[in-house]
């Protein structure tokens, strides 16, 4: 019985790969056609459909990634905040980062940097004149963050609900900002940010190419874009464990831990139809940046990809 | 349970008054930093905007980001603002108390804010009755 499924989930992702849904699978204009999942609905649909998905499962988002994942994905986001490695004074743009997991992790390791910057300054700094000791007084020498922000942006109300009471859980009370914004059409001047990431996010969005020339056009000039995302794994026999697991195992999970079988059945299922490494490498490229280039995090289950926005066309180099 | 957190305004600054406001470091006068009240402009040129960093110069022994005010659970309404940094198609909103909304008045619109969330959604955003400048004022 499992074997049958299996064929039909199989068979329903190869009709999928004709001409016009591959268009629609990339996220592009398709006229209204367009897939959530592995079922076949309007732009209009597929947004509200894909809301009314996080909104099921925002209070349990991170008990269920947990599960899912056995708690690798922590491990993914720790790889993936140390790729970005950012400095003291950086500002973040975590889209699509709900509950915020990224943006605490940037937080944390903003935080350490700054206190090894601050810890070798004091090493060096040891006989200070009495003129110095006052001025240290005086000033806020003890600027914990460096002065770096993060800008938490999703679209969906429960999901950043969550992230702030996580937030306040956490005692994380500076550097934070959240904000209800659409991915596709962000509230942010051109050139602001230093970092922008959408970690599991972009597969949701429903016009990726749009979601990606506003990355691009947020961002400042050197400023790098960062997305971590299930993606396809190539090796044949860990692809048939991971879609016997993914199918059998994770709406059942669902399901008994969030009581929502139906949003982690298209969970899974989006993560099939969301566009190869390569595909992705390509549309990001497409929309301006440059040195894209991904790594596989577990055989390609999941990858980061990177990009670079070097200079502003619009302006004469 | 929700808990909807108390939004303390920095003041309302009207446009004539931005350019020399100071902005009202709200009611937690113990992280008060006079750094800021002597830069209102805040660090990264945001002008006298919604933002207000609790910045204590906190120890090494301190944990991050901790509220060191002593209360027993919940957030501490005195290091609660609106912490909203610049989320504005041009850098400068800022906080209307009365109608509860981040004006950006370079465009004229102003965008809710339910839950201490500012919605930023385009559909959301609701046309206030100034008018933008024109485009000739700004011409030398």
């Amino acid at each position: 019985m499992a074997a049958v499924r299996l064929c039909r989930c199989r068979c329903r992702a190869l009709l999928s790969r004709s001409a016009g849904a591959l268009r629609a699978r990339r996220g592009l204009a398709a006229g209204p056609e367009m897939h959530f999942g592995f079922q076949t609905v309007t732009e209009e649909e597929r947004r509200e459909k894909i809301y009314q998905v996080f909104e099921n499962v925002a209070k349990k988002y991170d008990v269920m990634n947990d599960s899912m994942t056995l708690g690798i994905h922590r491990v993914w986001k720790d790889i993936f905040v140390h790729k970005m490695n950012p400095c003291p004074g950086t500002l973040l743009l975590d889209v699509a980062g709900g509950t915020g997991d990224i943006a605490f992790r940037f937080i944390n390791y903003v935080h350490s940097v700054r206190q090894r910057q601050l810890q070798r300054k004091l090493k060096h700094h040891q006989n200070l004149s009495w003129q110095e000791i006052f001025e240290s007084y005086q000033k806020d020498k003890f600027n914990s963050l460096g002065d770096s922000q993060v800008v938490v942006c999703d679209i969906n109300r429960e999901m950043l609900k969550v992230g702030k009471q996580k937030a306040q859980h956490l005692g994380y009370s500076e550097g934070l900002s959240w904000v209800l914004g659409n991915a596709e059409e962000l509230p942010f001047d051109d050139d602001k940010f230093d970092v922008y990431t959408i970690a599991f996010g972009i597969r949701n969005v429903t016009r990726i190419d749009l979601a990606l020339q506003e990355a691009y056009r947020v961002l400042k000039p050197g400023g790098r874009f960062l997305c971590l995302e299930f993606s396809h794994v190539s090796n044949p026999l860990l692809s048939r464990l991971y879609d016997l697991y993914s199918f059998q195992v994770i709406p059942v999970l669902g399901e008994v831990i969030a009581g929502d079988w139906k949003s982690y059945q298209y969970l899974v299922e989006s993560i099939r139809q969301f566009p190869p490494q390569e595909e992705l490498k390509a549309m990001i490229e497409d929309a301006g940046f440059f040195k894209v280039d991904y790594e596989n995090l577990n055989f390609g289950i999941v990858a980061i990809h990177s990009g670079f926005k070097l200079h502003n066309e619009n302006t004469s180099c | 349970m929700l808990w909807v957190p108390q939004i303390q305004p920095l003041g309302s600054p009207s446009a004539q008054s931005r350019q020399g406001a100071q902005p009202k470091l709200g009611p937690c006068l113990a992280h008060t930093s006079p750094q800021l009240a002597a830069d209102p402009q805040g660090p990264l040129g945001w002008g006298p905007g919604p933002v207000a960093f609790c910045r204590e110069p906190w120890g090494r022994g301190r944990a991050l980001g901790r509220c060191p005010h002593p209360h027993s659970s919940g957030p501490c309404s005195s290091c609660l603002r609106l912490d909203v940094s610049p989320p504005s198609p041009t850098w400068l909103t800022r906080y209307e108390e009365a109608t509860n909304e981040l004006i950006n008045e370079e465009l004229g619109i102003a965008y809710p804010i339910i839950d201490g969330i500012p919605n930023m959604v385009p559909e959301a955003a609701r046309r206030t009755n100034k008018k933008p400048p024109a485009e000739g004022s700004e011409q030398p």
